[in-house]
């Protein structure tokens, strides 16, 4: 808890600290300290941004400043944040490249996940090449434990404010298949 | 700054381990979302349209291309009401209350001097909608209750919590609430089928409720209703007439969305094996001969998924004659059909027995054919004191306001 509290006071003085540096957009900066400055995530948990649709960035900024979406150190970061600012931040997220952490590939799983994707036709929303669209997120490159973790939160109602179609659309694939869906889709390019 | 990244790291996994120890539930049973999309249809794209979750000011919103048949007229009655939905008012109107959906929020806007102005009155709800009723505001959300005492003049304060009383199932997808209470005191409540189409999970689902506004007396009153997002009691007849939204993944032409007709309590009106123009499902009926038997068929049907949302039976003395005691449907436009059908108003004359239905376009122009595009969705209706009828834009955000005056020549 107090590790918790602590990394959350760090995010707020990470936030104030680039504020001081005028970048545009500025809210951008402290997006960078954890999200990475182009976008594309190191940290274990928190994922990549970069070439996510500009929709799917607004609409869940919006929420999750609103309190109804995201984590807890989201919100904080994102409280009375305007329009204007998220519209600008979705903009610049969306149009920086997704480059993903060159990971090493276990073909089977890979393999196994490709499958099960088919199956599942996650591609009708998420499009064939899982790059996303409209308010559909990019899985393509996609940090891979954050793609299973999101995947369990789906499955147990934990995704707060949540597409209820996503929740559907897990309906019925065994738990046991997340990890080859997660490592297949975060090996994309 | 290797301090910082540490602290940022050791949160994130910390944050990450926690949320992953609370996921030891067991699965839910698996009503299969891809349970009816054939093989055809396998490599379709069609997914719903996406929100818009930003403000719109009236200013923004492309006024010139709506239609209304001669004289009536359009304007924006109110702005940046993001995801605006059910509109409530009070007794004098000076007060109105909207639910949202995804947003969470209830707004409530203040009606004075010819001018509106709102406010966040809830917020972080999970899909709220609310009904003023007998001075108390009740806020219906997905997994909760909430009454706001003494609200005539705005709704302060803290709620009682009435969720108890109203045992809502778990399941969210298509669990967003019309809510009304009507003539006889009692609170009216839809539950949405949990999926496309399934055989339900429990029996909590697929229907419309009645309730005491305590939250007693429960009592089922139509079952078999898929999706209703919008009903209204017959002026004359005083019965219940509900919208209720065709399955997904037959086709463009449907099955198509229904304006049902609640007759008398406990009828069944389908799902999941029966819809509309009596279509045996492929899916869940399968070798079921008489899936339609003791199945109520709509009034009319609304187009296939046309998404008709709010109905309004017209009362006021503002529009010429014709439209007295007629059905206004807002049809919130199709996402899954290849061809885009709907996002517009429509009327439905039909006599008190709902016979000789007959709909017609009133209020276009938010969808273009040519591109298949929309930019606005009509979604739910009310009807101010001079007879005016009220539309909100749950794309847009805004509330328009319809007036009539007769041509110059008739005055």
């Amino acid at each position: 808890m107090l590790l918790r509290a602590g990394g959350r006071w760090a995010l707020l003085a990470a936030l104030f600290i680039s504020n001081a540096v005028a970048q545009v957009p500025g809210k951008a900066k402290a997006c960078a300290a954890c999200h990475g400055e182009d976008g594309n995530s190191s940290i274990s948990g928190t994922p990549s941004i970069a070439g996510q649709p500009r929709i799917f960035l607004e609409n869940y900024l919006i929420m999750t400043r609103e309190g109804v979406r995201g984590s807890e150190v989201m919100q904080v970061l994102l409280k009375g944040v305007p329009d204007a600012e998220i519209i600008a931040l979705s903009n610049h997220y969306a149009g920086l490249k997704a480059s993903p952490l060159s990971g090493s590939v276990d073909r089977n799983l890979f393999e196994r996940g490709r499958g099960i994707a088919a199956r599942s036709r996650c591609g009708s929303c998420h499009l064939p090449n899982y790059v996303g669209r409209q308010q559909m997120p990019r899985l393509a490159g996609q940090r891979e434990e954050f793609l299973a973790e999101v995947m369990l939160q789906y499955r147990y109602n934990r995704r707060r404010g949540g597409d209820t179609m996503m929740s559907a659309a897990l309906y019925g694939i065994p738990e046991t298949d997340f990890p080859a869906l997660a490592h297949y889709f975060s090996r994309l390019k | 700054m290797k301090t910082k990244a540490f602290a940022l790291t050791s949160a994130a996994v910390l944050a990450f381990t926690v949320q992953s120890a609370f996921s030891q539930d067991k699965p839910k049973p698996p009503p299969a979302w891809h349970q009816g999309k054939p093989a055809a249809m396998a490599e379709s794209k069609l997914a719903p349209n996406p929100g818009k979750m930003t403000e719109t000011a009236a200013a923004e919103v492309p006024l010139g291309k709506i239609k209304l048949p001669k004289g009536f007229a359009v304007e924006v009655w109110a702005d940046k009401l993001v995801g605006a939905r059910a509109m409530t008012m009070n007794e004098d109107q000076s007060r109105m209350w909207i639910g949202t959906r995804g947003l969470g929020r209830v707004y409530e806007v203040s009606n004075e001097g010819g001018k509106r102005t709102h406010k966040v009155m809830a917020e972080k709800l999970t899909q709220p909608t609310s009904v003023y009723a007998n001075g108390a505001l009740y806020v219906f959300a997905i997994d909760k209750v909430l009454r706001y005492d003494n609200a005539t003049r705005g709704a302060t304060g803290q709620p009682v919590d009435m969720t108890a009383a109203f045992k809502l199932p778990p399941e969210q997808h298509h669990n967003w609430k019309y809510v009304r209470m009507g003539a006889d005191k009692k609170l009216y409540v839809p539950f949405g089928a949990p999926c496309n189409i399934c055989e339900l999970p429990t029996n909590e689902y697929a229907q419309i409720r009645r309730y005491n506004p305590d939250g007693s007396g429960m009592e089922v009153i139509a079952t078999g209703v898929r999706n209703t997002q919008g009903f209204d009691w017959h002026p004359k007849s005083g019965e219940l007439w509900f919208t209720d939204h065709g399955r997904d993944w037959l086709g463009d032409k449907g099955p198509e969305d229904e304006l049902n007709r609640l007759a008398k309590p406990g009828q069944n009106f389908g799902f999941p094996y029966c819809h509309a123009n009596k279509i045996t499902d492929p899916d869940v009926a399968k070798g079921k001969k008489d899936a339609c038997k003791d199945v109520t068929m709509p009034v009319t049907t609304m187009g296939p998924h046309a998404a008709a949302m709010g109905i309004h039976f017209y009362t006021g003395d503002m529009f010429p004659k014709e439209y007295q005691g007629v059905a206004f449907i807002a049809r919130k436009g199709s996402w899954n059909r290849t061809t885009k059908f709907g996002y517009d108003v429509v009327t439905v004359k039909a006599g008190a027995d709902g016979k000789g239905a007959k709909t017609a376009p009133f209020m276009t122009g938010f969808m273009d054919p040519k591109e298949n595009s929309f930019w606005g969705r009509p979604a739910y209706l009310a009807q101010l004191k001079d007879g005016s009828l009220l539309v909100s834009d749950e794309q847009q955000g805004v509330i328009y306001r319809v007036s009539y005056s007769a041509p110059a020549k008739n005055k």
